[in-house]
């Protein structure tokens, strides 16, 4: 069913005006976005965006005040059907205390869709997971292990991951995103909720970013940086008064003379005009920096926000 | 609450002192109690005074003493209820009508809460930032103890009050509150024993209610049993039937109860002492090759997650309805030598008693009581596993929350089959053993009677599920526990019928020595699955906590 979805292009998620409201608090607003088959999406947002009410939405654990949600074309609401087409790794994983890890996997693979089990083992231990303790004993880390290792074992279409990381340490972050690796190769939809910006650019072709539970944009990382600004630097050999007119072409912004020699600009959009003005000065040195997924975060969540 | 890593020194001016961490730690446990204090006072103050009012108002002038005396002897009800004793006063009548109803209901309370305020917290985390501040394991464990200590003596305390605006005598009711607030406090200390010895709350609970529990075997063991009457001494609720108030009122009984929770309550807190954070004094192996039996699928989980509790329950009630069995022929040999209070229980509407069929059936409808808690627990597990976050995993498989409600359901009703069918047996068994005439049969089919009214317990607890997911136990226990009460108060006070039919108890037969009410059974049925229903549709709608 899921690769005939593949073929015929519909959306691993589709959200149409999702919206909900927890008595006077709106946390998510009219939200609409599609992800095609095979994409690794990133979902980011601050504490409190309404990251996880989104994907428990998803999931069908929230009702929707308004607006409609469907995975592989099937409503959210139908779990019984939708489910069959992900696996869900959730920001705080709570396991039965009683029940050892080997435990927990082998309830979640004989409930689940199907898993592969000889995949499974090879995760458990390249994840380093110490199945046979009881859940009682594990880190937050550990918890997290266990979804991540019964997730990826589904070899699910979807993978539904909401922070997946946050109690990782490093070497166990490489190893997963080694996995995120292995199943966007595989054709595997990712959707990967994340405040780990570093985590995102790495394995993200394409990111939503959500403010108070809007959608604030939604873009390729490459298009993001095009749409946002660049850090221009450049030295010159001798003073060029006639620069000063940088400030009135099109997408420059925050002109600044440090001296004479030395100006920074911001710019907005293709680099053209301000290279043909700078096309008659005497340039010793030129810097244009790419704006940082960071940088691009914190410009919708610093300026725009105040 | 502060947090500090200096040395011991006096407190910075600007956070709080030793005292102050203190007074804040105190500060949240009463948070936890003060909804359940406040239900209980109701309850507590409440149900006596009622009891003691209607007596006077309706009961004392219009039936004979002689009646009263025959319909206290009824085994059943004195198997609940305890000796009757000064049933010519309001006060002596309230407290063998509601002494042991308000003992059970006060100690569970205490044994749970206790629970909850120590192993509870501690489980779910929220200690860990309290004992990295000043404060230790030990005291926390003594403080939390301390507040349910003085929530069940506040309990205690409503009983007197109750009763004493109710005008009974002053001594009855100051001694009737004292003990019922004292087998409320030997609650509370074993809750919080039970919950050092094991590093799970639902497990401790398990274990604190069975000792408490076990405390009512006795004192009906030491009732039945006139060789073993000192064992009253062993436990709150014999301790509640030496006293005697309004009548004998001994003093002595309290002194025990008091020295009881004295010792003991210290206990929980040296064991506190004694162990690490998040684990229990015992308790299994942490690390082990793990079975994986029972996890396949849903069913199978749902038989898993039950067979431990329904084997605790059913050594419960297996041992209970045993001692119910043995004491059959003791029964029939006592109504045999006595012809006279034969013919009066017959008068008073209790003909079959001459009759093992007879005894055991007044007996089995008690059994609805237990097997119906069973259900409403089991329920209350699934709520407990929604508010802790656990079954955010297994949801996102393609599971309903229906169909998982609804095999834990299935699961559950098994289980109270199971109970019936054990408490059959047992009674059967212990019947067998004294060459009472009861048949295997006979004795199946009465305890099976009860089943419907464990489904409607059941049936209640699904729509708490759908509705109110944080009342499953108590809306899951009323059918039962509430409907028996409301059958004795229609049955005592002379209530119009229509208030004494919904009551679920006023639809069984006394099986085996009536047939069974096919009708009553059917329309239980009806009645359960249709709560079930409307519970499940809500569950599948609403949006999941935790």
């Amino acid at each position: 069913m899921s690769t005939q979805n593949v073929a015929t292009g519909v959306p691993a998620v589709r959200t149409e005006g999702l919206t909900k409201r927890f008595q006077t608090t709106l946390a998510v607003a009219n939200l609409s976005l599609a992800v095609p088959p095979g994409e690794v999406f990133g979902f980011l947002g601050p504490n409190g965006a309404g990251k996880s009410t989104t994907i428990r939405l998803l999931l069908g654990l929230l009702r929707p005040t308004g607006g409609t949600a469907e995975i592989f074309g099937v409503p959210v609401a139908d779990v019984e059907q939708a489910h069959r087409h992900l696996a869900y790794v959730p920001a705080d994983v709570s396991l039965w205390p009683g029940m050892t890890g080997r435990q927990c996997l082998e309830l979640l693979a004989g409930v689940g869709p199907g898993t592969d089990l000889a995949y499974r083992d090879e995760l458990m231990g390249r994840f380093d997971l110490e199945p046979d303790r009881r859940a009682r004993t594990y880190s937050t880390g550990n918890r997290q292990k266990v979804a991540l290792v019964a997730a990826f074992a589904t070899r699910a279409p979807l993978l539904v991951l909401d922070e997946p990381t946050s109690g990782l340490d490093p070497l166990m972050e490489r190893e997963f995103r080694r996995c995120i690796g292995e199943a966007a190769e595989r054709g595997q939809t990712v959707f990967l909720s994340s405040h780990q910006l570093a985590e995102v650019e790495a394995v993200c072709s394409r990111v939503g970013i959500l403010r108070a539970g809007r959608l604030v944009a939604v873009a390729g990382l490459e298009e993001l940086r095009r749409l946002r600004r660049s850090e221009m630097t450049v030295e010159l050999t001798r003073p060029a008064p006639e620069l000063r007119r940088l400030a009135d072409l099109p997408g420059v912004a925050d002109l600044r003379w440090h001296s004479d020699l030395r100006l920074t600009l911001s710019l907005v959009g293709p680099p053209g005009a301000v290279l043909a003005s700078l096309a008659d000065a005497d340039v010793a040195r030129l810097d244009v920096r790419e704006p940082s997924l960071e940088g691009i975060f914190l410009d919708y969540y610093g300026a725009d926000a105040a | 609450m502060t947090i500090e890593t200096a040395a011991p020194t006096a407190a910075p001016t600007g956070t709080l002192g030793d005292r102050g961490a203190n007074r804040a730690v105190t500060g949240a446990a009463v948070r936890l109690v003060r909804r359940g204090t406040t239900v209980m006072v109701l309850l507590a103050g409440g149900l006596p005074a009622f009891v003691a009012v209607e007596y006077r108002d309706t009961f004392a002038g219009a039936i004979g003493v002689d009646s009263l005396a025959g319909l206290a002897e009824n085994p059943a009800i004195r198997t609940l209820f305890g000796r009757p004793v000064a049933l010519d006063d309001p006060g002596g009548f309230t407290v063998w009508r509601t002494g042991t109803v308000l003992a059970v209901l006060v100690g569970t309370w205490a044994v749970l809460t206790a629970t909850r305020l120590t192993r509870g917290e501690e489980e779910a985390g929220r200690w860990e930032l309290l004992l990295s501040g000043r404060v230790h394991l030990r005291f926390l464990v003594a403080n939390a103890l301390a507040v349910v200590l003085l929530a069940t003596a506040v309990a205690g305390a409503a009983v007197t009050a109750g009763l004493l605006l109710a005008g009974t005598e002053v001594i009855g009711a100051l001694l009737f509150g004292a003990l019922v607030g004292g087998t409320g406090m030997v609650g509370a200390t074993l809750g919080a024993i039970a919950a050092q010895l094991l590093p799970e709350r639902r497990a401790a609970s398990g274990l604190g209610m069975a000792v408490l529990l076990a405390g009512l075997l006795v004192r009906m063991v030491a009732d039945g049993l006139p060789a073993l009457g000192w064992a009253q001494w062993l436990t709150p609720f014999g301790l509640i039937t030496r006293a005697e108030p309004y009548a004998a009122d001994r003093w002595s009984p309290l002194v025990v109860l008091g020295v009881a929770v004295a010792v003991l309550a210290p206990v929980a807190a040296a064991l506190a002492g004694r162990r690490d954070v998040g684990a229990g004094l015992i308790g299994g192996r942490e690390v082990h090759r793990s079975g994986t039996r029972l996890l396949g699928s849903l069913p199978a989980f749902a038989a898993r997650r039950a067979r431990r509790p329904l084997a605790g329950w059913g050594l419960g009630v297996g041992l209970y309805f045993l001692l119910i069995g043995t004491l059959a022929s003791t029964m029939i040999d006592f109504l045999r030598d006595n012809p006279a209070f034969a013919q009066l229980a017959a008068a008073a509407g209790f003909s079959r008693l001459a009759s093992v069929q007879g005894y055991v059936a007044a007996l089995f409808s008690l059994l609805a009581i237990p097997v119906g808690a069973f259900a409403a627990s089991r329920l209350a597990a699934v709520a407990a596993e929604e508010s802790a976050g656990r079954l955010t995993l297994l949801l996102s498989l393609p599971v309903a929350r229906a169909r998982w409600a609804a095999t834990e359901a299935a699961a559950t009703a098994g289980g109270c089959v199971v109970l019936a069918v054990v408490a059959g047996l047992t009674t059967w068994a212990g019947a067998v053993a004294v060459d009472a005439p009861l048949a295997v049969g006979e004795a199946l089919a009465g305890a099976l009677a009860v089943v419907p009214v464990a489904l409607v317990c059941l049936g209640a607890a699904l729509a708490a599920l759908g509705w109110v997911p944080q009342a499953v136990l108590a809306l899951g226990i009323l059918p039962a526990a509430g409907g028996y009460l409301l059958l004795v108060f229609a049955d005592s006070f002379r209530w119009p019928g229509w208030v004494r039919g919904l009551s679920p108890f006023a639809h069984l037969a006394a099986v085996p020595a009536e047939p069974m009410d096919l009708a009553g059974a059917v329309g239980m049925i009806a009645v359960a699955l249709l709560l079930a229903a409307a519970g499940l549709a809500r569950y599948n709608r609403r949006d999941l906590r935790g």
